[in-house]
């Protein structure tokens, strides 16, 4: 039988990080106000960074170095400094009231998702000689959770944040396979930082309070 | 023919840079109507070398042109043309009326060079990474495009828009890691190892699993940028809130290159896999798409939506005739992205001078298209009859290429589809026929000046044109270029 333990300290560190930052995803999908979302999305990407720093250093590659400092920077400060500063605070966001179940529910949800993330990827799924293997499924389960907040929540900043939380499940996963991966993956999460960044400025606020006070679960005007 | 093929693919930016140089509706009009001509007889070229030399590859496979993407060119870049002709129209006559801000005009113009050119790209590359960074930056450039005017309806649809595609372009991403993940077992040299070329060359050892998990998450992925249900959701919102000419860029060049990713790896897990499980994941998806199409076809008052929703039926139809296969699906399959791309981006760029005219996109409150706009009044029966599958045009005979490879295999399945082909047409009919007959209430100008005028019929005729050509003769050339991308990837 095979199992997904890992046997070196890289993969051990690796292993515990992405635990960490499930236990954050899970902490943003319990948590009921906005502060505390940017708060551990922030912590996440923290983390995210850190086992990028690991890999790079395990690996010896320059580009990853590049790569965790950008994720620390951007993602661990730039993007919750910004969402705070642009819309928590001049919105006035404090307690997320658009939910469309109960937080205990969606938890149980998040459970199950996480379970599921474990049947799928087996063992068998995965490539041999991964330098930690179950970071596969951890950020499979994050990839869902990310969605699931998106699902759950129905305002659009609180969506916007299950969104930077599915973007770091996958990055999550890309990193792990960087030894040999070309560098177009990092290039490509980092196009959807990008994005990310695009989203927030122009859409929410940019564009107005408009849609930002707006949940969008009060967009109704489209249909048929 | 590297700097052909980047030529190709930057000189829709023209357009934009007119726009950022500050030049008004008609200066960047013309400079993206200009471009895209010769983007598009630089594609014609291309098309003709490629039958000669089967594929071209540089720049460790980040640079990859053969049959497939040569045809897909040559459908994308048509649709550019035909949409920079509509737009430099259209955003003309907004700017007369003062309805748009020069602002939002340069905005325009620089959108959509920057998205033609990003969709140009997608085609030109055989690594699979790059393709999702063009996919995923398409995205962007577009959604400028659909929330333009500003109004809630429009940022609504944009926000929908945005936050739909990324995340299906994202799951596309995992699938292209698993994809990666199925092909460790390969000695994979650094960048070669995700280039379609290699992946498909050693389809055969990739890892069962994997690659028939990465292939379901691209097709979801993907899908969720064609349209198919039921990932298709943001689709009416969006190509019924942008401007006309861009919902025609959207509807009949961005679901296109969504439509081309998913072949790419439609290629490599037939080989893999065998056909069992691509034609049962392509089937189910493209019926849902046509169910889920024509259900919403019927009875619907906003004809941009209407359209819209017919596109998701297209596209349903062709990842039908992908689930069918063999040279009769694929040949099939091909046909009716060239002919569905002409005939939607007609709709979409008559449906922009209904809009201009009427001031309402509501179809009942359009009378008598046929006296007081002869032209978009003739082309708007004619491209409808076309898009519904009625002969003399081209969609009769792909739509019939593609029944006759499902008789290959079932009786039922291709009869289904023919009765939802039925049900669309008589909804989508009954909508457009009570716009173009009748009696117009109250006097209708869409265009003041002649010149407008004469611009703006130009890409709906010869798109009309070329539709009935189509139909009744495929040029040797296109069959030439057809049958080249099929042997791309088989």
């Amino acid at each position: 039988m095979e199992s997904l333990a890992a046997t070196s300290i890289t993969g051990i560190s690796l292993d515990l990080l992405s635990v960490l930052m499930l236990l954050c995803a899970f902490a943003c999908l319990g948590s009921k106000l906005f502060n505390r979302y940017v708060y551990y999305y922030g912590l996440q990407s923290v983390l995210l960074s850190a086992a990028t720093a690991i890999v790079a250093y395990t690996y010896g590659r320059v580009e990853l170095w590049v790569l965790a400092v950008l994720t620390l920077a951007i993602k661990g400060i730039g993007i919750p400094t910004m969402t705070r500063h642009l819309l928590i605070e001049k919105l006035e966001l404090k307690r997320d009231v658009a939910v469309s179940t109960g937080l205990s529910t969606a938890l149980i949800v998040g459970g199950v998702l996480t379970a599921f993330s474990y049947l799928v990827t087996t063992p068998a799924l995965l490539p041999k000689g991964l330098v930690a293997a179950a970071v596969v499924p951890i950020s499979t389960a994050i990839i869902l959770l990310g969605a699931l907040t998106m699902v759950v929540r129905r305002h659009t900043v609180a969506q916007l944040i299950g969104w930077l939380l599915l973007e770091n499940g996958v990055f999550l996963g890309a990193i792990t396979l960087v030894a040999a991966f070309p560098f177009i993956v990092e290039a490509g999460v980092f196009l959807d930082l990008v994005a990310a960044v695009l989203i927030m400025v122009v859409f929410v606020s940019g564009l107005g309070r408009r849609l930002a006070e707006a949940s969008s679960g009060e967009m109704r005007g489209l249909r048929g | 023919m590297s700097t052909l093929i980047l030529a190709i693919a930057l000189l829709p930016l023209s357009g934009s840079l007119a726009a950022l140089l500050g030049a008004r509706a008609r200066g960047a009009g013309n400079a993206a109507c200009i471009s895209a001509a010769t983007s598009f007889g630089l594609v014609v070229w291309l098309v003709a070398k490629v039958s000669q030399h089967p594929h071209y590859s540089a720049f460790d496979g980040f640079v990859y042109i053969d049959g497939l993407s040569a045809f897909f060119l040559l459908a994308v870049s048509l649709v550019v043309l035909l949409a920079s002709l509509g737009s430099a129209a259209y955003l003309r006559a907004e700017e007369t009326s003062g309805d748009l801000t020069p602002l939002q005009v340069r905005l325009y113009f620089g959108f959509f060079g920057v998205f033609a050119a990003l969709m140009l790209a997608s085609l030109c590359t055989g690594n699979l990474g790059m393709l999702f960074v063009l996919i995923e930056g398409s995205t962007l450039a577009s959604v400028a495009l659909v929330g333009l005017d500003g109004s809630a309806p429009s940022l609504e649809a944009a926000w929908k828009y945005v936050i739909i595609s990324s995340l299906g372009v994202t799951i596309a991403l995992i699938g292209t890691l698993y994809l990666f993940y199925s092909g460790t077992g390969l000695h994979l040299a650094s960048n070669l190892g995700l280039t379609w070329p290699y992946l498909y060359q050693h389809a055969g050892a990739l890892a069962h699993q994997s690659l028939r998990l990465a292939f379901l998450l691209a097709v979801i992925g993907y899908g969720t940028k064609v349209g198919l249900a039921p990932m298709h959701t943001w689709l009416p919102d969006a190509h019924s809130q942008a401007p006309s000419p861009a919902s025609a860029m959207l509807s009949a060049a961005l679901l296109n290159t969504g439509m081309y990713a998913i072949i790419r790896f439609l290629a490599i897990a037939r080989v893999g896999l065998g056909e069992d499980y691509v034609r049962a994941v392509m089937l189910t998806f493209g019926f849902l798409s046509v169910v889920i199409g024509v259900l919403f076809m019927v009875r619907n008052g906003n004809f941009k939506r209407l359209f819209a929703y017919s596109s998701v039926e297209h596209m349903g139809i062709i990842a039908i005739a992908l689930g069918f296969g063999g040279q009769l699906g694929f040949y099939g399959a091909l046909l009716h992205v060239l002919n569905h791309a002409i005939g939607k981006s007609v709709l979409f760029i008559t449906s922009g001078d209904v809009v201009l005219g009427y001031h309402t996109r509501d179809a009942d409150d359009v009378r008598g298209l046929l006296g007081v706009l002869p032209v978009t009044g003739t082309v708007l029966l004619l491209a409808s009859l076309a898009i519904l599958g009625s002969p003399p045009f081209g969609l009769f005979l792909s739509e019939l290429t593609i029944l006759r490879a499902g008789f290959a295999h079932t009786l039922w399945l291709p009869m289904l589809l023919l009765v939802l082909l039925v049900i669309g047409f008589i909804g989508f009919a009954k909508t457009t026929t009570s716009m173009v007959f009748g009696e117009a209430d109250h006097p209708v100008q869409a265009y003041s000046t002649i010149t407008q005028r004469r611009l703006a019929a130009a890409p709906i005729v010869a798109g009309t044109i070329l539709l009935v050509v189509l139909g009744l003769w495929i040029p040797s050339p296109l069959h030439t270029a057809i049958m080249a991308s099929i042997g791309s990837i088989s």
